[in-house]
C-alpha cells in the first residue's frame, strides 16, 4: 500500500556556488543528499517515500551545466541543466542529431519537458529512459565532477541495474558529450506507450545507421532498446546481423527477430513480457525500415 | 407606461445555446472550489491511518505517541464513531471499528497544524491486526466457500427494495422473472452464450475529494465539501454522529468533477469526526490523488454471464442474465447499482422472456459507489456484444437487428412497466448514417485492419421511489431574478440550464437570472442528490413551478392594480404587458414594493417569492422474486453509439476514424450543453474502453497514480465525433426534457468491442481493450505473425 | 527547518516570500500568495492542473521548489487578463464551450497561451500534443481544441 505525502517531505534546499562545493557537500552527506536538476523523477520518488533525503542539492547553474553547444570538431555538449525542450528545439540538434531531438520530444508532456533534463534522464537510470538509448548509440560520454576532480564515463559502462549507476557519493554529472556523428547518419526513435503519446514506454527502440567501408553490408547500424531489460540495452546481436550481409527487408526482419531473441523482458503493470518481445521485434523492424529507406536513397 | 424592452425580439431561452453563467469565474481563476476557501491560521489538517490489509481483525490501536506529537490537536479512532450509515444498505462506519475490509480503509485520523505534522503523527499510530482470509472475486464471494466479510449483515438496516441474504456475502440479490425463459430456448433459432468481465475503474475527477468541517461551541457543525449531495451528506453524517440534521450545515462550492464519486458520503465524515473533538477549529481533509484512486469510491467490477436467443428473423425471444457485482468492502450505495442493473437488464430491447439474477457481493476490494452510468455501462458491455454476435449468427445486419428489437411505446418491459414513447429508432439511424455503417470500408494501409461497431443503450434515473426537488424564486428591486436550488454545478451546466428555464417560465431575459450559490443546506431548498441525470428533469420541474408561482404573484398584483384580468396579462422580456389595454410596467421595484391601487385605495402585492416542489409519486416497489411491478422507474433515456476504427497490425493500437453518439433528450434546453455532455461522456467511455482498469492483485491496487492508471488525453481524441440528438418529449419533463449526463458513457465499450470484432473477427470479453490484448489475440489467431 | 526568503515576480508584481524549503511553487502560489486559481490535481507532474508560466515556459508548479524560484517570472491564470479585459483564449474558451467543471481550465489556458506564443498557427495535432499534459475529464477536449483554433485565427 502506498501512502505518498501530499507535498514533499521535509528537506532542505541547498544551492552550492561551485562544483567543488557541491561535490564536497554531497560526499559529506552521502546517502541523505542528492543532486537534482529538473526534479521530475526525484520529487515523485520523495513523495512516494522511495527516496529519503535530508538535502536536495540544486546543481543548475554550476560550471558547465547550462552549456548547450555544438562544435564542428568535437560534437554536441549538453549540460546538466539543459531541458528536454531546449534540446529538442535547438537548431544544431535538429540539424546534426535529429534522432536525439525526436527522442527528447517523446518524453511526457511539454510542461515536464521544460524541467526534465537529458542528464537527469540518464542518471535516473530507468530502463524506460527515453533519451538514454539514443545517447548510448551516439557514443555519449559523461563528464562527471567528483571529490577527486573531473573524469569521463562512457555511457555504455554507466548503468549497473534499474536506478543504479557507477556514480559515487560526491559525483555531479556536469554534461554529456556526443561526438560528431558519422557522415550520412540517419536515426529514429520509435516509442510505444498506452496512450498515443506522452506515456512511459512499454517498449521503445532507438536506431541509427550510417554508411561505412568497415562492414560487409556497407553500413553500420546501432540499436538500443528501452523497457525490455534492467538497463537500456544495446542489441549487438541484431547489429551483427546487419553488418554481415546486403541489407534487404528479409535481413531487417532477421535483425528484428534477433532483438526479440536477445531480450528477456518482465511482466509489469505496463505490459506483459510476451507483448514486449513482439513489440521490440515490430518496432525494430519499423525503425530499421525507415532508417534504411533514407540511407539507401 | 410604455417600455421599449417588451418590443425587443424575444429570444426563447428554451433551445438556445446560451453562454454558461459560471465560466467567467472559471477562466479567470476566481471560481471558488473547496480547497480555495481561506480559513486563516486556525485551520487544521487531517491525515488518515489506513489499513494495509484487505481483511483483518483490529486487535489493538495505540494512538498515545501520535497524540503527544507537538502540533497534533486531536486523534480519533473508530471506537468513538460506531454508527453504521449508508444511502441504501447501512453497512458503513466512518472508520473501521472491529475489523478492516479493504486496503486503504481508514482506521484512525489525525488533525494537526500542518499536513506534515499530521503525516508524522499517522506514522506514529500503531495498529495490531490479525489477518483473515480475504475475498477477491465476486463469484467466489457469493459461494458458500467464502469467508464472511459482514457477519452481521442481517442486522443492517435497509429499505424494503434491497434484498440482502443473511449469512452470506450477498448484499443484494435482485431478480427478474418475466415470461418463461427455460422453454423459450427451444423456440430460438440462434443462441449466443458469453461471459464478460468488466474491471473496476475510478472516476478520476481532476479535483480530488475534499471536506473541511468545523464544530462550534454549541455543537453545530459546518461542512464545506466538494459534493454532489449536500443534503444527503447532511442526513448521513448527522445520522453517523447522532446530530440532528438542522445542526449540520453543508456548504457546497463549485465541484471540479464528480461523475458519481462525490455522491453520498465517503471521506467527508472524517474531518467532521475530528472537528467534533476540537470545537472551534476548522479541520481540512484533502485526498491525495493516490488516495482518490484506491481509498474512495470506485466503479464496481462485474462478471456477467449472458445467454440470449432470437428467432430466425432476428426477433429477440429470450435473455438469461447472471451478474455478479464486485461490490467491495461496503455496498451501501452499490446495492442499488445491482438493482438498477437488474431492472434494466434487457437493455433497450423488447424481449418477451427474461431471467435476470443481479447479485451484489461483498469483496475485500475498494468500495463500489455511484459511477456515471450506475451499472449500465457494465451491463451493456456484455449485453450489447452478445447481441452483436447474435445478429451475426442470425445473418441479420447489425443496424436492422437493433432497430427490429428496439423498445417501443407500449412494450412491456422486464419489470412489467409499459415503455413510453422514445426515439431509439432515430438514434440508431443517426449513428448508422453518420458512420456509413453498412458499408464495409477499406483500411487506409495494408498495415491496418478496419472495422465498425454499434451499440444501443438505455438508462433510467436510479433513485429511491421518493427523491424530491425544490426551488424558490425571488427578485430584487432591479428586476433581477435569483433562483434558489439544491442541485450542484459539477460541470454539467445545471446552473445555466436552470437559469434558462426560470427565465422562460417567468418571462425575463436569461441574463437577468442568477443562481443562488454556493448551495448551502442552511438556505438552499432541498434537493435529493445531483446524480442519476435527474436535475434537468426533476429540479427543472421544481424551478419552473417556482418561476410560474412568482409569475402568478406578479400578474395577480398587476391585475389588481390595473383592475384587469390576469388572462390578459403577460411578462415579456421582463416587462408586464396587457394585451387588452396595452399598458406596460417593468418588473423593477414592483416585485418588492408591490403596486399602489388606484384612487388612493392602498397597495397590492409585496415581495415576490415563488416556490416549487417536485417529487415523482408514481414509482412502485417490485416483487422480490420476480422483479415485477407497475412502475419500476420514472422514465428511460435511450441512445446509440458507434465507432469506425482501424487497428495497427504491428502494435494492436486502435485509431478511431470517427465516432457517433445520438441520444433522445426529450428537449434540448441548451443544445450546446447537451452536445458538450455527449462529447465528454463519449471520451470517458472510450477511455474506459481502451485504457482504464484498477489493477487489483490480492486486494492491492497496483496502479494508484496517473503514471499507470491511464486516461484519455487530447491526442487520443483526435477524431470527428457526430453528436446529433433526438427530441421525443418526456411527458412530465420541463418542455419535454429528460437527462443525458450519464448516458454517453454507457455503450462505448460495447461499441468498441463490436468494432474490434468487425475488424478482426475476435471477440474480446474483458475490457479495457488495450493494444496489447488486441495484438496478442491477433497473434494467437494467426492474423499477424 | 528554517525558511528561505525569495523575491520573484508573479503576474507583474514583485513579491518577497518566506517559504519552507520543501514547499513547492504550487503551494507557495496558493498558500502564501492566495492565488488559488492554479489547482492541485495530483502533486506528481501528471495532470497539468497546476501549470503556470515560469520565465515564459509552462511548467507543472507542483514539480518546482519555491526555494529555487529566486528571480523567476511567474504568470498564473490570474495574470492572463489585462486590466479586466480577458485574453483572446479566455474569450474563445468561453465562446467555444470548452469549460465545464473548470478545474483543468487554468492550467489548460496557460499551456495554450504558451503554445500560441511559440506557434501562432498550430495544426490540430500540434494543439493536442501541446496539451497532452493537461488532463480533462469533462469535455473530451473537443471544445478546448476548438477554442485554441479560434484564438489562433
Amino acid at each position: 500500500m502506498i501512502n505518498p505525502h501530499p507535498g514533499l517531505p521535509e528537506l532542505q534546499y541547498v544551492k552550492p556556488a561551485t562544483l567543488q562545493e557541491a561535490s564536497k557537500f554531497l560526499a559529506d552527506n552521502a546517502g541523505v543528499a542528492k543532486p537534482y536538476s529538473g526534479g521530475t523523477d526525484s520529487f515523485v520518488r520523495l513523495r512516494d517515500g522511495i527516496l529519503k533525503l535530508d538535502y536536495l542539492v540544486d546543481i543548475k547553474g554550476l560550471e558547465g551545466t547550462k552549456e548547450l553547444s555544438f562544435d564542428p570538431q568535437k560534437g554536441l555538449t549538453i549540460g546538466a541543466a539543459i531541458t528536454m525542450n531546449q534540446v529538442a528545439r535547438h537548431p544544431d540538434v535538429i540539424k546534426h542529431y535529429p534522432n536525439l531531438a525526436e527522442a527528447a520530444e517523446s518524453v511526457a508532456s511539454y510542461q515536464l519537458r521544460n524541467r526534465a533534463t537529458i542528464i537527469g534522464n540518464i542518471c535516473n537510470a530507468s530502463p524506460a529512459g527515453d533519451t538514454i538509448g539514443t545517447c548510448m548509440i551516439l557514443d555519449g560520454v559523461l563528464k562527471v565532477h567528483g571529490v577527486d576532480g573531473v573524469r569521463e564515463v562512457p555511457l555504455n559502462s554507466f548503468f549497473l541495474a534499474p536506478g543504479r549507476t557507477v556514480l559515487k557519493p560526491g559525483d555531479v554529472v556536469v554534461a554529456v558529450q556526443l561526438p560528431l556523428p558519422p557522415k550520412g547518419l540517419v536515426g529514429t526513435y520509435k516509442k510505444l506507450g498506452r496512450n498515443r503519446i506522452g506515456d512511459l514506454s512499454i517498449v521503445a527502440v532507438a536506431v541509427l545507421g550510417y554508411p561505412t567501408p568497415d562492414s560487409a553490408s556497407g553500413y553500420r547500424f546501432r540499436i538500443a532498446l528501452a523497457s525490455v531489460a534492467p538497463v537500456p540495452f544495446e542489441s549487438f546481436k541484431a547489429e551483427g546481423v546487419l553488418s554481415g550481409n546486403k541489407i534487404t527487408p528479409e535481413l531487417i526482419d532477421e535483425a528484428a527477430g534477433a532483438t526479440m531473441d536477445s531480450v528477456t523482458p518482465i511482466d509489469d503493470v505496463r505490459g506483459s513480457a510476451r507483448y514486449r518481445k513482439q513489440m521490440v521485434k515490430n518496432l525494430t523492424r519499423e525503425a530499421l525500415t525507415e532508417v534504411w529507406t533514407k540511407l539507401s536513397k | 407606461m410604455a417600455n421599449a424592452k417588451s418590443k425587443e425580439q424575444v429570444v426563447n431561452p428554451i433551445g438556445a445555446s446560451f453562454t454558461r453563467n459560471d465560466v467567467y469565474e472559471k477562466v479567470t481563476g476566481s471560481a471558488v472550489y473547496a480547497d480555495d476557501i481561506q480559513f486563516g491560521n486556525k485551520l487544521l489538517y487531517a491525515r488518515a491511518k489506513r489499513s494495509p490489509y484487505p481483511h483483518a481483525l483490529i486487535k489493538k490501536i495505540d494512538i498515545s505517541k501520535a497524540e503527544v506529537l507537538p502540533g497534533v490537536k486531536v486523534v480519533v479512532t473508530g471506537k468513538d464513531f460506531p454508527n453504521r450509515i449508508g444511502l441504501y444498505l447501512q453497512d458503513k462506519t466512518i472508520f473501521a471499528t472491529d475489523r478492516v475490509r479493504f486496503i486503504g480503509e481508514p482506521v484512525a485520523a489525525v488533525a494537526a497544524i500542518s499536513e506534515e505534522v499530521a503525516m508524522k503523527a499517522v506514522e506514529l499510530i500503531e495498529v495490531e491486526y490479525e489477518e483473515l482470509e480475504a475475498v477477491f472475486d465476486a463469484e467466489f464471494g457469493a459461494s458458500d466457500k467464502a469467508p464472511l466479510i459482514h457477519p452481521d449483515l442481517d442486522k443492517y438496516v435497509c429499505p424494503n427494495f434491497i434484498f440482502p441474504k443473511a449469512g452470506t456475502n450477498i448484499a443484494n440479490h435482485f431478480k427478474i422473472r418475466k415470461g418463461d425463459v427455460s422453454s423459450a430456448w427451444d423456440k430460438c433459432a440462434h443462441v449466443v452464450e458469453r461471459s464478460f468481465k468488466v474491471p473496476h475503474i475510478q472516476h478520476v475527477p481532476i479535483e480530488t475529494h475534499i471536506a473541511i468541517a468545523q464544530m462550534d461551541e454549541k455543537g453545530k457543525v459546518t461542512v464545506w465539501a466538494s459534493s454532489q449531495s449536500p443534503f444527503a451528506q447532511r442526513n448521513l453524517i448527522a445520522h453517523a454522529l447522532h446530530i440532528s440534521q438542522s445542526d449540520l450545515r453543508v456548504i457546497a462550492p463549485l465541484v471540479g468533477g464528480g461523475f458519481g464519486s462525490k455522491a453520498g458520503v465517503t471521506m467527508e465524515a472524517i474531518p467532521v469526526a475530528l472537528a467534533t473533538k476540537c470545537k472551534g477549529w476548522p479541520v481540512k481533509f484533502l485526498l491525495t490523488r493516490e488516495e482518490e484512486f484506491y481509498t474512495n469510491f470506485v466503479r464496481q467490477g462485474l462478471t456477467i454471464h449472458v445467454k440470449v436467443g432470437c428467432d430466425k428473423e432476428g426477433n429477440l425471444l429470450a435473455l438469461k442474465n447472471i451478474m455478479y457485482w464486485d461490490g467491495g468492502a461496503s455496498t451501501e450505495y452499490g446495492t442499488n447499482v445491482t438493482r438498477a442493473g437488474g431492472y434494466s437488464s434487457s437493455g433497450p430491447y423488447d424481449i418477451p422472456n427474461v431471467e435476470t439474477d443481479s447479485i451484489c457481493v461483498y469483496t475485500n476490494h475498494p468500495i463500489g459507489g455511484a459511477y456515471r452510468g450506475f451499472g449500465m455501462s457494465e451491463l451493456h458491455t456484455g449485453l450489447d456484444q452478445a447481441i452483436d454476435e447474435l445478429a451475426e449468427k442470425a445473418g441479420v445486419d447489425k443496424v436492422t437487428f437493433l432497430k427490429k428489437n428496439g423498445v417501443a411505446e407500449g412494450d412491456v418491459l422486464v419489470t412489467g412497466m409499459i415503455m413510453h414513447k422514445n426515439g431509439i429508432q432515430e438514434c440508431i439511424d443517426n449513428v448508422a448514417k453518420s458512420l456509413n455503417f453498412n458499408e464495409k470500408e477499406k483500411p487506409s494501409s495494408p498495415d491496418r485492419l478496419r472495422g465498425k461497431g454499434i451499440a444501443a443503450m438505455w438508462k433510467a434515473p436510479a433513485m429511491p421511489p421518493n427523491p424530491g426537488s425544490s426551488a424558490w424564486v425571488e427578485m430584487s428591486e432591479d428586476g433581477n431574478v435569483t433562483v434558489g436550488l439544491g442541485g450542484q454545478e459539477i460541470g454539467q451546466g445545471t446552473f445555466t440550464v436552470m437559469a434558462q428555464m426560470a427565465a422562460a417560465a417567468l418571462g425575463v431575459p436569461y441574463d437577468k437570472v442568477r443562481i443562488a450559490g454556493p448551495v448551502d443546506t442552511q438556505y438552499s431548498p432541498y434537493e435529493w442528490q445531483t446524480v442519476a441525470s435527474r436535475l434537468t428533469w426533476s429540479m427543472g420541474n421544481a424551478v419552473v413551478l417556482a418561476a410560474k408561482d412568482a409569475r402568478r404573484q406578479i400578474l395577480e398584483t398587476v391585475a389588481e392594480a390595473w383592475k384587469e384580468s390576469t388572462d390578459d396579462l403577460d411578462i415579456i422580456n421582463g416587462v408586464v404587458v396587457s394585451y387588452k389595454s396595452e399598458r406596460e410596467t417593468s418588473l423593477e421595484n414592483i416585485v418588492i414594493y408591490g403596486m399602489p391601487k388606484e384612487n388612493n385605495e392602498g397597495w397590492t402585492g409585496g415581495p415576490i417569492v415563488g416556490r416549487g416542489s417536485f417529487m415523482p409519486k408514481y414509482v412502485t416497489n417490485l416483487d422480490a422474486e420476480t422483479g415485477q411491478g407497475p412502475r419500476a422507474v420514472v422514465h428511460y433515456t435511450v441512445g446509440c453509439e458507434g465507432l469506425d476504427i482501424e487497428i495497427d497490425k504491428n502494435t494492436g493500437t486502435i485509431y478511431v476514424l470517427k465516432g457517433a453518439a445520438s441520444f433522445d433528450v426529450g428537449k434540448a434546453i441548451n443544445p450546446a450543453l447537451v452536445k458538450a455532455q455527449v462529447e465528454g461522456g463519449f471520451a470517458q467511455g472510450l477511455s474506459s474502453a481502451m485504457f482504464e482498469e484498477i489493477k487489483l492483485v490480492k486486494g492491492v491496487m497496483t496502479n494508484p497514480s496517473f503514471v499507470d492508471y491511464r486516461i484519455a488525453t487530447a491526442p487520443d481524441m483526435d477524431f470527428p465525433l457526430d453528436t446529433p440528438f433526438v427530441e421525443v418529449p418526456q411527458d412530465d419533463g420541463p418542455w419535454g426534457a429528460r437527462g443525458v449526463g450519464e448516458h454517453p458513457m454507457v455503450p462505448t465499450i460495447a461499441a468498441l468491442g463490436n468494432a474490434i470484432y468487425d475488424a478482426t473477427g475476435i471477440r474480446l470479453t474483458n475490457p479495457p481493450y488495450s493494444a496489447e490484448k488486441i495484438y496478442l489475440a491477433m497473434l494467437d489467431k494467426g492474423l499477424v505473425k | 527547518m528554517t525558511l528561505k526568503t525569495i523575491t520573484l515576480t508573479v503576474n507583474d508584481l514583485v513579491e518577497t516570500v518566506d517559504v519552507p524549503q520543501n514547499m513547492t511553487l504550487l503551494q507557495m502560489i496558493r498558500e502564501k500568495l492566495s492565488l488559488t486559481g492554479t489547482k492541485n490535481g495530483c502533486a506528481a507532474g501528471e495532470c497539468g492542473a497546476c501549470t503556470v508560466l515560469m520565465n515564459g515556459e509552462p511548467v507543472n508548479s507542483c514539480m518546482v521548489l519555491a526555494a529555487e524560484c529566486e528571480g523567476a517570472n511567474i504568470v498564473t491564470v490570474e495574470g492572463l487578463a489585462k486590466a479586466g479585459k480577458l485574453s483572446t483564449l479566455q474569450d474563445t474558451i468561453i465562446e467555444a464551450g470548452g469549460v465545464q467543471c473548470g478545474f483543468c481550465t487554468p492550467g489548460m489556458l496557460i499551456s495554450a497561451t504558451a503554445l500560441l506564443k511559440r506557434n501562432p498557427n498550430p495544426t490540430d495535432s500540434e494543439i493536442r500534443s501541446a496539451i497532452v499534459g493537461n488532463l480533462c475529464r469533462c469535455t473530451g477536449y473537443v471544445r478546448i481544441v476548438d477554442a485554441i483554433k479560434m484564438a489562433a485565427k
